[in-house]
Parts: C-alpha cells; structure tokens; sequence
C-alpha cells in the first residue's frame, strides 16, 4: 500500500511540476529597465529586483534588457558590462529557440519608454507561440493604492512633517499618473505627502509653494523612481544651487534628501511579481 | 701693416662668427630646444610660434590657456571645457572626417598618442595636407615639464613656462612641508572605479598626490590591472579587510563617473564598517584634478591635503579679523569653514545643458585665474550667495558688504539643524524674506541678538562670521543615512 501511495504521490507531484512549469510559468521572463551607471545603486535596485523575481519563478530564466542606449554604452565602455538593448535581448532569445516570454518592464508609468519597448518586443510576436507583457509599476488603481501602502510604511512621518517624492515626469499623456498618486495620496488621508516631477507635472513650482503652505517642521524628499541614480543624486539631493534640496532649503524649509530607489523596497519587488502572475494567468 | 691689420681683421671677424655659429648650433640651450621629437617619434622643428593651433586633447588646451596662449587656439575638442572660454571654441573631433580640420587651415593641430594610434588615418591626412602634427603626452608626473615646455615652445611663451612650473612646484612643496610636519599622519583609500573597485598604482598621478598631500595609501603597492596602466586591482575584500584602517576614503569621478559617491558607497555591503565611512570622511575629487597633466594637479594634491587635514589646512586665522566682510571674504569663510570640496563641472556636455541660474566659469569679474576662482565658484554653484542677476553679464560683485541676513542664510542652507526645544523670541523677525534663516541662528545661538533683535541688514566683521560659522560646526550637513 505503501509503494503504491508513493508512486501515486510520485506521478501527482510530477503533474502539478508540470502543470505549473509547462502551461504557466514561460521559459523566460525577460525584466526590462531604463538602465543606471551607477554599479551599487544598481546591486540594490535593479538586481534586486531580478533576484526576487527568480526566486519566486524558479522554473523560468530571468534574463535582462535595458531601454537605455547611452547607458548601455557606458557600462561597455567602462566596466565591460554586456547589457543586451530590448532587440537584441529579442534576437537572443529567438537564436535560443525559446517559445514562451514574459516581459516585465521596470518601469514607474505607462510612458514612452513602455510604448516604445512594446513596439520593440512584439515585432517578434510571429517568432513565439506566446508573449506577454506585465505592466509598469502604476497601472491599475490597485497598484496606485499599493504603493501609497508601501510608501507609507517605508517613509512614516509625524504629523508635522512632510515628504516630496519626486518623479520623472514626461510629456506622453501617462504623465497624469504624478497628479492622480498626488491626489489619492491626499485622498487616502496624507494631505503631506507630495508628487512632484523633474520633467513634467506638477513641476516643482507648484509643489514648493503647497508644502511651505504646511510650515512643516521638516522636509524629506526621496525619488519616485525605481534607481536612485543621476536625477537622485544630482537633481533631488546634489549640492548645487538648483537642486530640490538646495531650493528647499533657500526657501528657508528644514529638508533631508533620503537616497533610496523604490526598486530597493520589498513591496515593489512583490508587486512587480504580482504583474507577472497577473499576466501568467492571462489567456 | 695694412696686410697685418686686415689679417687681424679677417680673425676677429672669424672669431665673431664662430662664437655666434656656437651659438646657434648647440651650445646655447634656447637654440637646442627649437626641435624636438614628439611622442609619435615626430621631428618637430619650430622656426616661429604657431598661431593657428587646434587641441585634440583637453590638457593640451588646458596647458595653452595657463601659457597665455588661448588666443592662439581656433579650435578644440569638445572635452575642452576649461577655462570656460575653451568650451566656446569651435569643435573637431579626431573620430570625424578631417576635412574639416583642414578647412580650419590651422598652422598646428596637436594631438596624443591614443589618437594616432586609434585613427592613424585622421592623423595621415591632416600631414599629407601640410598640417603641422604634434603629438604628445607626459606618461608619467616626472615628464609634465617636458611635455610643459613644448607646448611653450611650439607657441614661443618658454619664459612664461619657466615661472609657471617654479611656481607650481614650489606650491606643491609647500603643501607636502605642512603635511609632512603632521605627526599623525591619516590613511586613505583612492578608489578609481567603482568597477572591482579598483585604486590607482603608486606611480600614478593619484598615487602621487596622496604622497605630496601627507597621505599613507592603504592599498601602497598595488599590481596595475595591465602593464603600464595607472589603475590598480584591489577589491571590496581587501578594502573591508582594512576598514578600521581607513580613515579617508576618496573616490574619483570625471566624464565616466568612475567611482561611486557618498551614498553608493555607503550602501555597499559591509562598508559601514570602514572607518571613513562612519566618520563621514568620504569625498569625491573631479578626475581632471589627479589625473590630468595640467596645473590644476596642484589644486588636486591641495584638496586632498584638505580631506586629509582639514584643521591645518583649512586655516581661518587670516579672516579673524574686524575689518567688514566682503563677500569675497564670506566665500573665503565658508569654503574653509564647512571643508567643501571644490567644485568643477565633471561633464564634457555643461556647457550644452541649460543652467536655471549661474554658469561655472561665467562671472565677468571672478575670472579663471582669479586666487579665489575654486573658493567664490564652489559656494555660488552650492547657491550660498544670492547673485544679483538684473545684469546681462554675470557679475558676483567680490567687494560689496555682507550682512548678517547673508551670513544666516549661507549658514541655514549648508547645514542641517535638528528641531529646536524652544524657539527662541525675535523683535525683527518679519524685516526677513526668509524669517527661518533667522530664527534657526537665534535658536541654536549661532549669532547673537542685540537686545532681542537680529538686524538683518547690519554690515559683518569677516571675525563675526568665522565666529558664526565655528558656531555652526556641529550642524554642519552630513550624507543622508
């Protein structure tokens, strides 16, 4: 009875193995990011969030693409770093025989940069009998309330104190996202945490003026990006004269730059895995 | 007699002759250095100075502005960003047709060996067009003065060269007599790439500077990553090894952003051990300070004597003082006050990108070789001083007075103040754009009230604000954790 019972649970265990390895999980799940130059701020963000995603897909290969030429460029240049650009990590997979994808973008909004790469990965459609493509970190009202979770645990704030997450920005018509997380963060009961982005709205003219309309005792600012890399460091907390923090401060606001990518947040990682089951489930 | 005298004549006239023909052909150096074989193993002779010269290399253009030559430039490289005027001069690049090099019709177009070696084709055509080509570059710190005197001698300013490199190397021993008189000496670790976190080699340009800045290498000794090459393998397990042992940890950014910044390296596993990282000591130097042969390697071997010993170095004494403040004096003040770092654009593309306030470089009355060009730049680009710009030059107006408002708002924005326990009460408090600039100094008694007032407008003694400043020291900004 007893052989019988193990050969029985054999043959289940090898159905459910297959089940989830054959019908869901695809043979590789390619994460695609804007790319940073900056080696440790990539350790903790980018392959961080790599990491996690294999370990929670251990039946797929995790594979890499950056959107970013110049940064592709540089890291070849300076570090002979091979990063495949998202064409070329297409090609790859093709010459590899790989039939079923997925695809997880890093990246914050449904922007340019996730349009273009869209383009890029499904002018292979025809070479695989499926692709799929897990959206960016703001998609649904879902995910926006996900990372007003995750932003309040990681940033807890007295009363009196305020936090400025700064965000990209961009002119494609996703830039509404920055002002939709703005007011569900108001909504949400956190009249002083605040959006404002580098390149598009609210720009930060709009922001300083409401933030010194709360006279906080404090200012924290920290980047609504995945990397902390160059707008981070340079943009955000540089020392120069027209970075935040330095505008702040001349606005006569107590401010403390904090330098931590999103990527480096567990809740991040996980709701990028969440998108790739998401999508997995998918017909 | 007449025979006689002729024959007299004739010798002494011989004689005139042989010593001048001496001294054209060998005997006097001046005459001897008017050729020379370049680094390309070129013969280069120079009959007259060149005035149509385009720099394919930026210490080369560099170099030629020190010498009081930039006029003679009609064009550069585009790395050429300093002084500023070098980033307006027309651009050629050695990766392009050399057409257009030729259509410059430049009398001498000087270059390196990396570009001979990399495009010997630009440099082939260039020569078959009858362009002077010189190439040059000092392989080690021992050759710069060569390397120095030629581009003195190809643009006919050797005297210049002569007092520019006595001065320099005075400067530099000079630097290394203080340092070397400090009996507790600091160890550093240079990182030159974050990439394997590599150093430099002892022989290297960076290696030097730390020796002349007083320092002691933690990583002394270190095997060049391929043969000749000024960077060094080392390795995060030979820097965690010696952790407790480095008390300054400086890293090298340029155009690559090679090494990694304060915050980059503080999150590196295990790197919170290393002793510089918990002390704060963690400084990035522009690469174009250590590792450039240009003069400006003395203000890199002064700025890492700064990191190294601040206190010694960084010496107010000359501003205790009660003459009223200019606000050259107040740049002074909190350029050694607060131990900032010099700053100096790092990308080649500054000059493209749009600035919302002042451009390095551009102040018409701070020019480049101004003495306290690094102190007055690095505190306006921090935006510690207001500028008045009404104007359409860029003016910083180094004499007019300081005031106690300036002062409290320089202070403010570079340092980071904790909540106060009790704020303290302030008669004049709304005479103030910026009311919390003053109440912060008021709190934390970093400048005294006069009967309950701050008197923002009131006129500073260069003492008074290095008072205020020392005052201030417990505040001063530190890397976000």
């Amino acid at each position: 009875m007893s052989k019988f019972f193990s050969l029985f649970l054999g043959v289940l265990m090898i159905a459910l193995a297959f089940g989830s390895a054959a019908a869901e999980a695809p043979e590789v799940i390619l994460v695609i990011s804007f790319g940073t130059s900056y080696n440790d701020t990539r350790a903790v963000t980018i392959d961080a969030i790599e990491n996690t995603i294999q370990e929670a897909f251990p039946d797929s290969e995790v594979r890499r693409a950056f959107t970013s030429q110049i940064i592709i460029d540089k890291l070849a240049d300076r570090d002979n770093l091979v990063i495949d650009t998202v064409t070329q990590a297409m090609e790859r997979l093709v010459a590899d025989g790989v039939k079923t994808l997925v695809v997880q973008p890093t990246h914050v909004i449904n922007g340019y940069e996730y349009d273009d790469l869209a383009a890029e990965v499904y002018a292979f459609a025809d070479q695989f009998d499926s692709i799929k493509m897990g959206a960016p970190l703001l998609s649904s009202t879902e995910d926006y309330l996900k990372i007003i979770d995750i932003i309040k645990a990681e940033y807890p704030l007295e009363n009196d104190e305020a936090l400025v997450l700064m965000g990209h920005g961009t002119h494609h018509f996703a830039n509404a996202a920055y002002a939709a997380l703005d007011y569900m963060f108001k909504a949400g009961g956190s009249p002083n945490i605040f959006i404002g982005t580098v390149e598009g709205y609210p720009e930060l003219d709009i922001v300083l003026p409401a933030v010194q309309a709360l006279n906080p005792t404090t200012v924290y600012l920290a980047p609504l990006m995945v990397v902390a890399g160059d707008h981070a460091n340079n943009d955000l907390a540089g020392d120069e004269a027209d970075s935040w923090k330095t505008i702040f401060k001349a606005a006569g606001l107590r401010t403390e730059p904090v330098l931590r990518g999103m990527g480096e947040f567990k809740g991040v990682q996980q709701l990028y895995i969440e998108h790739i089951k998401a999508v997995i489930s998918e017909n | 007699m007449h025979l006689t005298n002729r024959k007299s004549n004739f010798f002494a006239l011989m004689l005139t002759m042989a010593v001048c023909l001496a001294a054209v052909f060998g005997l006097q150096p001046a005459a001897a250095a008017s050729s020379f074989v370049d680094d390309d193993g070129r013969e280069v002779t120079v009959s007259a100075p060149f005035e149509r010269i385009i720099s394919m290399y930026s210490a080369h253009t560099e170099n030629l502005y020190d010498l009081g030559a930039g006029d003679t430039l009609i064009g550069a490289h585009s790395t050429s960003t300093f002084p500023a005027a070098a980033a307006f001069l027309p651009r050629y690049d050695y990766n392009a047709d050399p057409e257009k090099v030729i259509a410059a019709d430049p009398d001498l177009v000087i270059i390196r060996p990396f570009i001979s070696k990399r495009n010997p084709e630009f440099v082939e055509a260039l020569e078959t067009a009858g362009i002077q080509v010189v190439s040059l570059y000092p392989e080690k710190f021992e050759l710069f003065d060569d390397y120095f005197r030629k581009l003195a001698l190809l643009t006919g300013n050797e005297e210049t060269a002569e007092q520019i490199l006595t001065n320099f190397h005075q400067e530099i021993q000079h630097i290394s007599d203080v340092t070397a008189a400090i009996p507790e000496k600091q160890r550093v670790f240079f990182e030159s790439t974050d990439t394997n976190l590599r150093t430099v080699t002892d022989d290297s340009m960076a290696g030097l500077a730390i020796q002349l800045a007083g320092g002691i290498n933690v990583a002394a000794g270190a095997e060049p990553t391929t043969a000749g090459s000024s960077i060094a393998s080392f390795g995060a397990e030979r820097i965690l090894e010696n952790a407790d042992e480095i008390d300054v940890y400086i890293s090298q950014r340029g155009a690559m952003n090679a090494g990694g910044n304060q915050h980059t390296i503080r999150i590196r596993p295990g790197f919170q051990t290393i002793k510089a990282v918990q002390d704060g000591r963690i400084y990035v130097i522009n690469e174009k300070m250590v590792s450039s042969p240009n003069l400006r390697f003395l203000t890199g071997v002064r700025e890492i004597a700064r990191y190294l010993y601040p206190e010694v170095m960084d010496d107010l004494s000359s501003w205790q003082t009660d003459t009223s403040a200019t606000r050259r004096d107040l740049a002074n003040i909190i350029f050694h006050a607060d131990h900032l770092p010099i700053y100096t654009p790092s990308s080649s593309k500054y000059y493209e990108e749009d600035h919302s306030g002042h451009v390095y470089g551009m102040f018409e009355d701070i020019p480049w070789t101004d003495a306290d060009f690094d102190a007055i730049e690095t505190i306006v680009v921090r935006g510690l001083i207001e500028l008045d710009e009404t104007g359409e030059v860029e003016r910083f107006n180094p004499d007019e007075p300081v005031t106690r408002y300036d002062t409290a708002r320089a202070i403010f924005i570079s340092h980071t103040f904790p909540e106060p326990d009790s704020a303290a009460a302030v008669s004049d408090l709304s005479a103030a754009d910026h009311p919390a600039f003053i109440q912060a100094m008021a709190d934390f008694g970093i400048m005294d009230l006069n009967d309950g007032a701050f008197e923002p407008d009131r006129v500073m003694t260069c003492g008074e604000i290095v008072d205020a400043f020392l005052k201030a020291q417990p505040y001063l900004s530190k890397e976000a954790e």
